[in-house]
């Protein structure tokens, strides 16, 4: 690394460690669409969210935008809403809490005060409260536990690796805290972080002369308030590599692994990692080195993926969301649901290309087409006016500029050197998290205790490279020590 | 209502409310479309059709073709589910790519690319920066005309297929879902579920030479749209268009597709899931195909949103007042068959069950009484309007909101019909067209519960 780019690297620590939160901070960009979107973000989350009132930040988020506000119902907003097409919607992640709504200009006077008032004045009442705290639920104990066996996996390797950890918990709460949680607490929530100090206002479109202003005026009426500027540091995370195994009567078994990373948008390893990410397993894309080898020439499940950033909801599109900036990052790996008697030998297959992976790194060509796709695929990213602007939030808090220059500039000056340092200095780990959603922990249970081989037959002949890599991997040894492999059921999961 | 059907469903709906400010008084002579982007329509002598839309967001293109093949083509016993088996099969290679050529030009080409299946239609999507235009469309043609893929590779990828399957599986309203079109539907292909039965999945590695037959049924020019949208010009599209794709042969094939007899009585079916769920209420009525020219399916598309959507009565009671119901959704997609008019409900509590059962069905008989206030009329048809203003934000966007309309007429026209249809809807054709769909003999009523004596 020059001289030049460490000297750039502190820059950028030091950025991230205090966010730029001045007041009345926005980020406009006026452009020549009829259509005016809003993000209103606030920098305060989940990770903010009292002990044992868990699962907080996200229901008082929920009881603005899916609530009513002191003078109107919420079907009387709704009701006007209704024939306008739009809503006011809302996402709580660590350390962000953002309210997000589009209009049509010719219904922008009519929106606004309603969100306005929404947000300005929330009517807090006691029937919503119970509604969004039974939906809050319902959405731990039903929707996640019992019905997504991949995002379940997923968040719960969230909460194994920040076990301790402000970010310990999944963003809606647990069962137990969101039984015990009031509207005095919301309310509580709401008047010590809905400040100017955590505002930032979003806004684009072709909204006319004046409009920015009048909205910063308006949200000028919020406290003036304190900064939340924790800093949150890496989880601790004791020796050795750990396997925990949810437990429900499924049909198939869905396998998540991760580890957390000392590298975000603000590092200057970022645009290393992202290359190395997209290269062992691009969202969505049959491109992935995982998904070659794992789904298209093993065909042991429907896709393989790797991340750098919080990806929530990734089986429902193909791009993420903004506004989940955080500190602290893992690197994840989601290795799709796979009939339960081959999981063993797909964990043992993930772990052996990972660990090859690691160990060689890209090829000078790998490199080269990896840089040259995700210089183009920002444009994907960034397609929309609402992203956009959620990407200039993002960069904002994170110090980087413009997201879509900023990558391609720093995408330029990377070497594979680069990249396979970053790897090896980043990805490099002993301490391996992995998550397992299945019916039957025991073959799981064995491997680690006695490394039972775990064959595979195929239904087609598969190539001698194939064969021999899978004589390999089918007694690769899951370094995990028995004691580390514990099994939880499902409901004692986000209880 | 499977998350698949459910995210289709979704894409439907809001195209299908579509409204705009089309106002043709009396003496008027110009019109406002709700599809207000010009648009191209050309055709092949091999019966290839390409709509050309070019649109001010620079740079990127997007480019679908939509494939007149989902699961309502699948007329065989036991070859459930082919057509999205087939949407895998499309990246395994071609005469002139390998699939690691196509991944290579892709990934050069940062393209953001896939597809998706259902009922109706296979809709395979690129979207990519204009300079890559030609060799997109050359790699995109080729697979079209030249799939090619041996047994192994046919093999491995059906259990990608078994892979998509289970990941689904863990969701009990894939299986509502099942249950529900197989009740309904007793000699159309609407039976069965896109996704296709679990035997039948199972069994697709045993049929590679039923596949190679799908292909030469389906994938021909008079079956297909080439769909281009974005900073892209007609003539540059028509090239491409002519030069790749131009030598596509015609087929012979017409799925015979057997029409679903009239249904002479309600029915009822119940799913015992094995493990926790709040339980699932689906009541869904046969309703009417798509049309641009009469009015049954718009004027059900209208009553859709009063009757059952987010300010409707029955969502105030259940879901804002009583809380009995936590998600409140309604499924009537545009389809060319006769298919589903549904209400889903996920019910808190199992007791309620039969009451929040009973407050659908009053509110489905109310309608075919009683019709709807001009006011709320009017302000869905403004709802319908600004929904699909909305949804234009990105050449992608208008491409994924077209396609639909693409595979149902062939013409982007379709939708400034409809809409026109729309206008022209009252609250007595309402009432009219919920009293002609909404009856006992056309309903048909699923719940999904966990199991007595799961833990």
């Amino acid at each position: 690394m020059s001289a030049s780019r460490v000297a750039s690297a502190l820059v950028l620590a030091a950025v991230v460690q205090t966010p730029a939160l001045s007041q009345s901070a926005s980020v406009l960009q006026h452009g020549t669409s009829p259509l005016i979107v809003f993000r209103i973000l606030f920098m305060t989350g989940a990770a903010f969210d009292p002990p044992g009132k868990e699962g907080l930040a996200s229901l008082t988020a929920a009881m603005i935008s899916e609530a009513g506000s002191r003078s109107k119902t919420y079907q009387q907003i709704v009701d006007e809403m209704y024939p306008l097409a739009t809503s006011v919607n809302w996402q709580v992640d660590k350390e962000m809490t953002v309210f997000t709504g589009t209009t049509h200009v010719e219904n922008l006077d009519k929106f606004y005060a309603l969100m306005k008032d929404m947000l300005l004045d929330p009517g807090f009442r006691q029937e919503d409260f119970t509604r969004v705290r039974d939906e809050a639920m319902n959405f731990l104990k039903v929707s996640l536990r019992e019905s997504n066996d991949e995002e379940l996996g997923k968040e719960y390797l969230y909460n194994v690796i920040y076990a301790g950890h402000p970010y310990g918990h999944h963003d809606r709460g647990t069962v137990t805290s969101l039984e015990k949680l009031t509207v005095d607490d919301v309310r509580a929530f709401y008047l010590q972080h809905y400040t100017r100090a955590n505002l930032v206002l979003g806004l684009a479109g072709n909204y006319p002369n004046g409009f920015a202003e009048k909205v910063e005026a308006d949200l000028a009426k919020l406290p003036a308030g304190a900064t939340d500027k924790k800093r949150f540091q890496p989880p601790s995370l004791p020796a050795g590599a750990r396997i925990a195994i949810v437990t429900r009567d499924t049909r198939s078994t869905a396998i998540s692994l991760g580890l957390p990373i000392d590298v975000t948008r603000a590092s200057p390893d970022w645009p290393a990692l992202e290359v190395a990410t997209s290269y062992l397993g691009q969202h969505r894309s049959s491109n992935g080195y995982l998904y070659g080898w794992l789904r298209e020439a093993r065909g042991l499940n429907y896709g393989d993926y790797a991340y750098t950033e919080y990806f929530p909801r990734g089986m429902y599109q193909f791009t993420p969301d903004p506004n989940l900036a955080r500190q602290q990052q893992i690197f994840q790996i989601w290795i799709r649901p796979v009939e339960v008697n081959t999981g063993v030998f797909t964990l043992r297959a993930a772990l052996y290309e990972y660990d090859k992976f690691v160990r060689e790194g890209l090829s000078r060509e790998q490199f080269e087409a990896t840089r040259q796709f995700l210089t183009k695929y920002s444009n994907i990213l960034t397609q929309t006016q609402s992203a956009r602007l959620g990407y200039a939030l993002d960069s904002r808090y994170y110090g980087i500029g413009d997201y879509n220059a900023y990558l391609r500039d720093a995408l330029a000056k990377l070497t594979v050197e680069d990249v396979n340092r970053a790897i090896r200095q980043h990805l490099a780990t002993d301490r391996m998290q992995i998550v397992i959603v299945t019916k039957d922990p025991k073959p799981f249970q064995d491997a680690v205790a006695t490394n039972t081989p775990s064959p595979i037959v195929y239904n087609s002949p598969k190539p001698k490279a194939i064969m021999d890599e899978d004589a390999v991997i089918q007694t690769y040894r899951i370094n995990v020590k028995p004691a580390d492999l514990t099994v939880v059921p499902v409901e004692k999961v986000f209880d | 209502m499977s998350l698949r059907r459910w995210l289709v469903v979704a894409a439907l709906l809001v195209v299908a409310f579509v409204l705009s400010r089309y106002g043709q008084a009396a003496g008027e002579t110009t019109t406002r479309n709700l599809f207000t982007y010009p648009y191209s329509v050309d055709d092949l002598p091999n019966g290839l059709r390409l709509v050309t839309v070019p649109t001010d967001y620079p740079n990127m293109v997007a480019l679908y073709v939509v494939v007149r093949a989902g699961s309502r083509d699948e007329v065989e016993p036991g070859k459930s589910g082919y057509a999205h088996l087939f949407e895998h099969l499309m990246f395994r290679g071609s005469e002139n790519y390998t699939p690691e050529q196509r991944d290579a030009i892709m990934k050069r080409a940062g393209a953001d690319t896939n597809a998706s299946t259902n009922q109706d239609r296979t809709t395979y999507y690129v979207v990519f920066s204009k300079e890559d235009l030609d060799e997109v469309f050359k790699a995109e043609a080729d697979r079209f005309q030249r799939l090619k893929y041996a047994e192994p590779a046919y093999k491995t990828e059906s259990l990608a297929v078994l892979g998509e399957y289970n990941k689904n599986s863990s969701a009990p309203t894939e299986k509502l879902d099942e249950v529900l079109y197989e009740t309904a539907f007793k000699q159309h292909t609407y039976a069965h579920t896109t996704m296709g039965y679990l035997q039948d999945v199972q069994d697709m590695p045993n049929q590679y030479g039923y596949s190679l037959e799908f292909y030469n049924r389906f994938y021909r020019p008079e079956y297909a749209t080439v769909l281009v949208v974005g900073d892209v010009t007609r003539d540059r599209a028509l090239e491409l268009t002519k030069k790749y794709f131009g030598e596509w042969k015609q087929g012979g094939y017409e799925p015979k597709i057997p029409a679903e007899p009239p249904q002479t009585g309600s029915r009822d079916a119940h799913v015992d899931w094995p493990s926790p769920t709040l339980p699932w209420l689906a009541v869904a009525f046969k309703g009417p195909a798509y049309s641009d020219e009469t009015k049954d399916k718009p004027a059900l598309d209208l009553l859709r949103e009063i009757a059952f959507g987010e300010n409707s009565d029955i969502y105030r009671r259940l879901v804002l007042e009583q809380q009995k119901v936590d998600d409140l959704g309604v499924d009537f997609g545009n389809h060319p068959d006769p298919e589903l008019f549904t209400v889903y409900a996920r019910i808190k509590d199992v007791k309620d069950v039969n009451e929040v059962r009973e407050q659908v069905l009053a509110t489905f008989a109310r309608f075919t009484k009683e019709t709807v206030e001009q006011t709320k009329l009017d302000a869905t048809r403004s709802r319908m309007r600004y929904s699909f203003a909305l949804r234009m934000n990105s050449s992608p966007a208008i491409a994924a909101a077209l396609a639909p309309y693409v595979l149902l007429r062939r013409t982007p026209d379709t939708i400034n019909r409809v809409f026109a249809v729309y206008q022209e809807v009252t609250p007595q054709d309402i009432r009219a067209m919920a009293a002609k769909y909404f009856t006992g003999n056309n309903r048909t009523i699923v719940t999904l519960a966990t199991k007595a004596g799961t833990k």
